[in-house]
């Protein structure tokens, strides 16, 4: 029997390129984190926080830290389970929506703002009603024993739509002038109102999966193969599938109930790392994560920083990210040379 | 061979997909040491055949591999026993030749543990063996169809299965690598480390190469042949059951050799 090293091996980056980028992305990330502390209404500077200055301590520390933690980890956590979505879906369109999470959130927050009060309960329900739409996708899946990956895909869509026509229904029973635009602003994306107070349980679960995600990476590539092909690998693809995405989906499901929907990081990250990298390992895996740290947090201090009042956090995701991928694969077209 | 405990059998075997039966009952057996070739029109029951061995299709009757039930047997068990080369192989992301090959591994691996540098060796080698030492760090989508499938074949060669199953694996060669790959298992099964039963869709490659010949028609076995031993005209016969009349002749090779060869006659 050979002696077997150690998993965290793993994340080891072999490759001296995808070392490079992560380097510069790990870089740019840190210096994105000090311009987002110090961006905003109230104005924050290093004399007043070194000097003690009561209202700049507290704006700091229940305020922009927390909002800034959120974008880091939480852009990280959309990055890396989108990494994970479209490896296992072998498909760079999959997202946390083929299971209809992001849609159960949005169902849930909805029925937070209406029934509930308080930032924190709206995270709550919204938290609950991802769980919900995970949970429905995920055992209606495994009623068909095969495991095949399509059935995943339609039970998603089945929960997906159900999702939709319950938001429908609780956005008529919504008040137009209040609640409704509520739901509306929600669902639009934002990290505003996010305060040190209510998010350490969401950043830790978050962190815990993405931790699980990185040491199943070798697991992971694996389901990337054909259902029998994996099989033959000694893969056992219908379990494995199913505990992959739960822990993905916990991830992203930790954010969205946060922040309202993110548009374009999940799915756009992973892409721009493997645009790079042209590789599948756990390096641009972890390539992938900083990407969407970069993206969400960049995206949220402009959202914060452009107009007068803040606007929605996706509007941003999609402007930066939109063109960033439009070089990378008008770069990857060039072909030989 | 020893008729009590064969090496692998294949027990009253029924597969098909939905409501349609594609293999209708069938029996065998092979040696250990043996390559073993599945030869048969399109549409008999060849993949279906080899996708029933390897459990990927659900299937009526048993498989046995050293007097162990395959049916039995969990995923991760069943891959340290048999490898399973398909047609074509269903990965579409960007992984490296050597990373491919070491995925071969996974059965002897922990679900949080990675391949040792012994093993990254030996995937090296088996790549070697397989002409593809030059392309290690190269993208396995960039390689053609036919070094795809040597890769393949390198990656089940370093996992050190028992019994093989390469479905047409010379589908997407050309005529030199095809009688590289099948000198390859002929090599690998005569060092006694198992049995490969491999579908063909080249006759002459078949009758040059193989052991044994199971001809498959319509879902059953229509022959069991030994090229080597059965007289030429029984072959003839069991062959244009198949591909219509043949004829075969020895012909002998600047090496001293001697080969079959098949010439397609007028229907």
């Amino acid at each position: 029997m050979n002696s077997i090293r150690p998993s965290m091996a793993l994340l080891t980056v072999r490759s001296h390129k995808t070392a490079l980028l992560c380097t510069a992305g790990m870089a740019l990330l840190i210096v994105l984190a000090v311009v987002s502390l110090f961006t905003g209404k109230y104005p924050l500077t290093w004399q007043g926080l070194a000097g003690g200055d009561g209202m700049q301590l507290r704006v700091f520390y229940t305020l922009r830290l927390s909002r800034t933690a959120v974008g880091l980890i939480g852009g990280f956590a959309l990055g890396a389970a989108g990494f994970v979505y479209q490896t296992v879906f072998r498909n760079p369109l999959a997202s946390p929506d083929v299971i209809g999470v992001t849609s159960g959130a949005s169902a849930g927050a909805a029925a937070g703002i209406l029934f509930l009060s308080g930032a924190a309960a709206v995270t709550a329900a919204s938290f609950a009603g991802a769980l919900a739409a995970m949970g429905l996708a995920l055992a209606l899946s495994a009623l068909d024993q095969s495991g095949k990956q399509a059935t995943i895909v339609l039970a998603g869509i089945a929960v997906h739509s159900l999702a939709q026509t319950a938001l429908m229904c609780l956005k008529l029973t919504a008040d137009p002038e209040r609640e409704l635009a509520s739901i509306e602003y929600w669902i639009m994306g934002s990290l505003n109102g996010i305060s040190g107070y209510s998010i350490g349980g969401n950043l830790l679960l978050c962190a815990v999966c993405v931790a699980v995600l990185f040491l199943l990476h070798r697991q992971v590539v694996l389901l990337s193969a054909e259902e029998g092909e994996a099989r033959m690998l000694g893969v056992s693809v219908g379990k494995l599938r199913l505990a992959v995405l739960l822990v993905a989906t916990l991830a992203v499901s930790a954010v969205v109930s946060l922040t309202g929907l993110i548009s374009f990081v999940g799915l756009l990250a992973p892409h721009g790392a493997r645009l790079l990298t042209r590789r599948n390992d756990a390096g641009t895996m972890l390539l992938g994560g900083i990407l969407g740290g970069v993206l969400l947090t960049g995206a949220d201090i402009l959202a914060r920083s452009v107009a007068a009042t803040e606007l929605p956090v996706s509007i941003f995701t999609s402007l930066l990210g939109a063109p960033f991928l439009i070089v990378l694969i008008v770069r990857g077209r060039k072909g030989y040379e | 061979m020893n008729e009590a405990h064969p090496f692998f059998a294949a027990i009253h075997l029924s597969a098909g997909y939905g409501r349609q039966p594609v293999l209708r009952d069938i029996s065998f057996t092979l040696e250990q040491g043996c390559l073993a070739g599945v030869l048969g029109a399109n549409g008999c029951g060849k993949t279906t055949l080899l996708k029933a061995i390897c459990g990927i299709l659900p299937h009526a009757g048993r498989c046995t591999l050293q007097e162990t039930c395959l049916e039995q047997l969990t995923p991760r068990q069943l891959a340290r026993r048999c490898g399973y080369i398909p047609q074509r192989s269903g990965i579409s992301i960007d992984l490296s030749v050597l990373e491919v090959v070491l995925m071969g591994f996974n059965p002897q691996l922990g679900l949080l543990e990675h391949p040792t540098p012994a093993m990254r060796e030996k995937a090296r080698r088996a790549l070697a063996l397989t002409g593809l030492a030059h392309r290690e760090k190269d993208n396995y989508l960039q390689l053609s169809e036919g070094q795809k499938q040597l890769c393949i074949l390198a990656r089940t060669l370093a996992a050190d299965s028992q019994l093989l199953l390469l479905d047409e694996p010379e589908s997407a060669l050309d005529f030199r690598h095809r009688y590289r790959i099948l000198d390859l298992l002929r090599t690998w099964a005569g060092k006694g480390n198992g049995s490969a039963l491999v579908a063909l869709h080249d006759p002459l490659l078949a009758l040059n190469c193989c052991d044994q010949l199971l001809v498959l028609s319509d879902g059953w076995v229509q022959a069991c042949l030994t090229p080597g031993k059965d007289a030429l005209p029984r072959i003839e016969r069991e062959l244009a059951a198949i591909y219509g009349p043949v004829s075969l002749q020895y012909c002998t090779g600047r090496n001293g050799q001697r080969q079959i060869v098949l010439l397609k006659e007028p229907d």
